[in-house]
């Protein structure tokens, strides 16, 4: 049981609490899923509740924490607070310690105190629970998003503790791999193990969460059996995406046209391996000006492949693609960055200035444009992010950090727009906030190409829908034909 | 993506040893490599370390670094050759027949002597280190230094930084890749170099810090530091590392003879 008692907190060299005065249980046996905007405080939630905050970080503290009835604080250090209880934190690679995936969890039991041959068999229990038996020799480093998020998950368990915390463990999962997350915590949960989960995809877990809690600047803002708070439309909203009426309809007068002469993206036979991996399979498809497309897919199935394609990041091994009629094999990088725009789905991979202003100029300087000021209050007033201008960009929240992410890329003003899973670790209104800025950038006459998982998005935002798996283009379904 | 000096999963020679005979193997090899200057004596320990490599089937791994022991003893042997001029002149490095400058830097037979020896040296190296890296799981090494009094804290430091290679590597890549999407151009020039590396290496500390934290606190929450430890499927010492100990003290004992007579 974790017990937090009117906890604030506050970060050092900080003004505003990231938690205030919140009181929560999480009682034994039972399965509680916290959720709210990005910056609301739930990875700090979570260390409070495992006693790190209360060991490791500086700041103001009040409140307090208890877990399984003993003060945070009476525990001597974290090792001792590691012994009652298990935390796994949303970035799995970090999590990744050793070089195959049995000795990553075999290596976190040796320290439990255990007699030898009742390791071998919690080791055989844990990856039969974590269907982990067919990548025990594997290198962690060397597998998916989903199977990290597992190993970190089996590592935490060979703890042996009855109370876990996970935070965001299917952020960047797809649909198949968040599946088997939800699979394993429910057997974990009918074991008698209490989880305190911080997650999006509320509709994934819906069926095991016992208490609802919703956070909004530090504070809990609903809490209570699913139900009951998702009465509320406010707090739906937050909880469970909606993007129902983002696209519009097709019928109505200023609906985006399709210019169906030249295509603006045009895959000929596209064939793509990595080492004896073949990512992308004889692909041919036609984008055209003014379309909104989203590419779906499992993860490997070829969709971030096809489109480094289109700016030159990668080349075909065979065929050819034609951005608004340049063969990408003949030109650069740099010059295809002034038609087609990647936003790729971790925005902290590309910033690097100090102030958000800078960011965006950055690209305008790579243009050779060099008085962008009204371009940039232009971008940074579509993606509504024009408060931060003058901020840190990396002290944003992750929603704001994925708006300035767009906004850097339509400052360049290239005509296709292309996005890898733009909604990531965003609550309900941060995710549709993105796609509605999509969508207007579809009515200035943008051509969008989104990558997700996330099928509610295809169906809602997108006109065209155009599915890949294996390396291939299953099905392709335009509202307005082919 | 081939990950750099990272445990490999085989069934070899050198994956069946115990780390403390492979530690033993690296010192008696390192040590004889300083020390010598004879260029046979080296040529026939990288050709016995190949040997060592071929049956323990990581040749392919070892040899994969051959382009960058090419291009680091090319250093090495222009470096040599400008600054240790020793010996017969075989050439010139810049051919007489052009004017003015023709004739300068003379090629001598002791200088690309010495060139040779630093890289024979630096394959040595790097070879045994990386069959070390590639065939002992962090766990077993772990172990073999906490036997080793090696204090835990310092064991997992140099474990972690290993284990950061591949993280950055790849970090690296996306970083570079997310830049170039955005008409990022490494600049000209010394000075260019320098200030187009911010867009690259901003991102990759960040985020190298940001992970490190975790790593941190997820090393303290696993009880690394300071859990008692069982041991299981510990590798203790089997007729083949008294094979490689009997070996290397014996390599080690002939090569101080030879060096004592001076025979190499």
């Amino acid at each position: 049981m974790i017990e937090l008692d009117n906890v604030s907190y506050t970060y050092p060299h900080t003004m505003q609490p990231a938690l205030h005065q919140l009181s929560l249980t999480v009682k034994k046996g039972r399965c509680v899923l916290v959720t709210g905007p990005s910056g609301a405080g739930k990875t700090t939630l979570c260390l409070a509740a495992a006693g790190i905050l209360h060991h490791e970080y500086g700041g103001k503290k009040e409140g307090h924490v208890t877990i399984e009835g003993r003060d945070v604080a009476s525990y001597a250090t974290l090792s001792e607070l590691a012994k009652t209880i298990g935390i796994v934190f949303d970035d799995a690679e970090a999590q990744m310690i050793f070089t195959t995936v049995e000795e990553e969890i075999l290596s976190a039991l040796e320290y439990r105190g255990l007699e030898a041959g009742v390791i071998e068999e919690r080791l055989a229990s844990i990856i039969a629970t974590t269907y982990l038996a067919e990548l025990r020799t594997r290198s962690p480093h060397n597998l998916s998003g989903g199977q990290k998020q597992r190993v970190a998950l089996a590592a935490t368990l060979a703890l042996g503790n009855d109370v876990l915390i996970l935070d965001e463990p299917t952020s960047e999962l797809d649909e198949q791999a968040t599946r088997r997350i939800v699979e394993i915590l429910n057997a974990l949960k009918a074991q008698g193990k209490t989880l305190l989960l911080v997650e999006h995809k509320y509709a994934h877990f819906h069926d095991m969460v016992d208490l609802l809690v919703v956070l909004e600047s530090g504070t809990i803002i609903a809490k209570g059996v699913p139900e009951e708070v998702l009465k509320e439309e406010r707090i739906k909203k937050i909880v469970i995406p909606d993007f129902s009426g983002v696209r519009g309809s097709l019928k109505k007068p200023g609906f985006p046209e399709r210019d169906a002469g030249t295509p603006v993206v045009a895959v000929q036979h596209l064939s793509h391996a990595y080492g004896d991996i073949l990512a992308l399979d004889d692909i041919t498809l036609d984008i055209f000006a003014g379309e909104f497309v989203a590419i779906v897919g499992e993860n490997g199935s070829g969709k971030t492949t096809l489109v480094k394609h289109f700016n030159r990041l990668l080349s075909p091994n065979s065929g050819n693609v034609v951005i608004q009629g340049k063969n990408t094999r003949t030109s650069t990088v740099a010059d295809l960055a002034r038609y087609v725009g990647l936003v790729f789905q971790n925005p902290d991979h590309m910033f690097f200035a100090d102030t958000v202003k800078d960011e965006i100029e950055f690209g305008l300087k790579n243009l050779g444009i060099a008085d962008g000021e009204t371009i940039i209050d232009a971008a940074l007033n579509d993606v509504g992010l024009m408060y931060t201008k003058s901020l840190y960009p990396r002290w944003l929240s992750r929603g704001e950090r994925q708006r300035l992410a767009i906004a850097c890329v339509i400052a360049m003003s290239p005509s296709i727009i292309v996005l890898d899973e733009p909604t990531t670790g965003l609550d309900g209104n941060e995710a549709r906030l993105v796609m509605e800025i999509l969508k207007n950038l579809q009515i200035k006459g943008h051509t969008i190409i989104v990558i997700t998982h996330n099928k509610e998005i295809a169906q809602h935002c997108a006109d065209r829908i155009i599915t890949m798996e294996k390396g291939k283009i299953i099905s392709d379904s335009s509202l307005r034909g082919i | 993506m081939a990950e750099i000096l990272q445990y490999v999963h085989k069934d070899g020679f050198f994956h069946r040893l115990t780390p403390f005979s492979k530690i033993a193997f690296i010192i008696v090899v390192s040590l004889m490599c300083i020390i010598s200057t004879n260029l046979i004596f080296l040529a026939g320990l990288v050709i016995a370390i190949l040997i060592i490599a071929y049956v323990s089937r990581l040749h392919r791994e070892v040899l994969q670094q051959s382009k960058i022991i090419l291009v680091m003893s090319i250093v090495f042997i222009i470096i040599t050759l400008i600054t240790m001029p020793n010996g017969a002149i075989i050439g010139f490095l810049v051919p007489q027949g052009i004017p003015l400058i023709g004739g300068s830097i003379p090629v001598t037979q002791g200088a690309i002597e010495i060139g040779l020896i630093l890289t024979f040296r630096f394959m040595i190296l790097i070879f045994a280190f990386q069959m070390f890296l590639l065939s002992t799981q962090p766990r077993d090494l772990v172990h073999t230094l906490e036997k080793m009094r090696m204090p835990m804290d310092y064991i997992l430091m140099f474990i972690i930084a290993l284990r950061f290679i591949p993280t950055l590597q790849v970090e690296g890549i996306r970083i570079h890749e997310a830049q170039l999407a955005r008409g990022y151009n490494p600049g000209t020039g010394f000075t260019g170099k320098i200030r187009s590396i911010s867009p690259i290496v901003i991102p990759l500390v960040s985020n190298a810090l940001l992970r490190s934290t975790v790593l941190g606190l997820t090393i303290d929450m696993r009880g690394y530091r300071t859990g008692k430890r069982t041991h299981v499927r510990e590798s203790t010492l089997q007729h083949r590392d008294y094979g490689v100990l009997f070996a290397m003290v014996i390599a080690g004992a002939g090569y101080i003879v030879l060096l004592i007579k001076q025979i190499i």
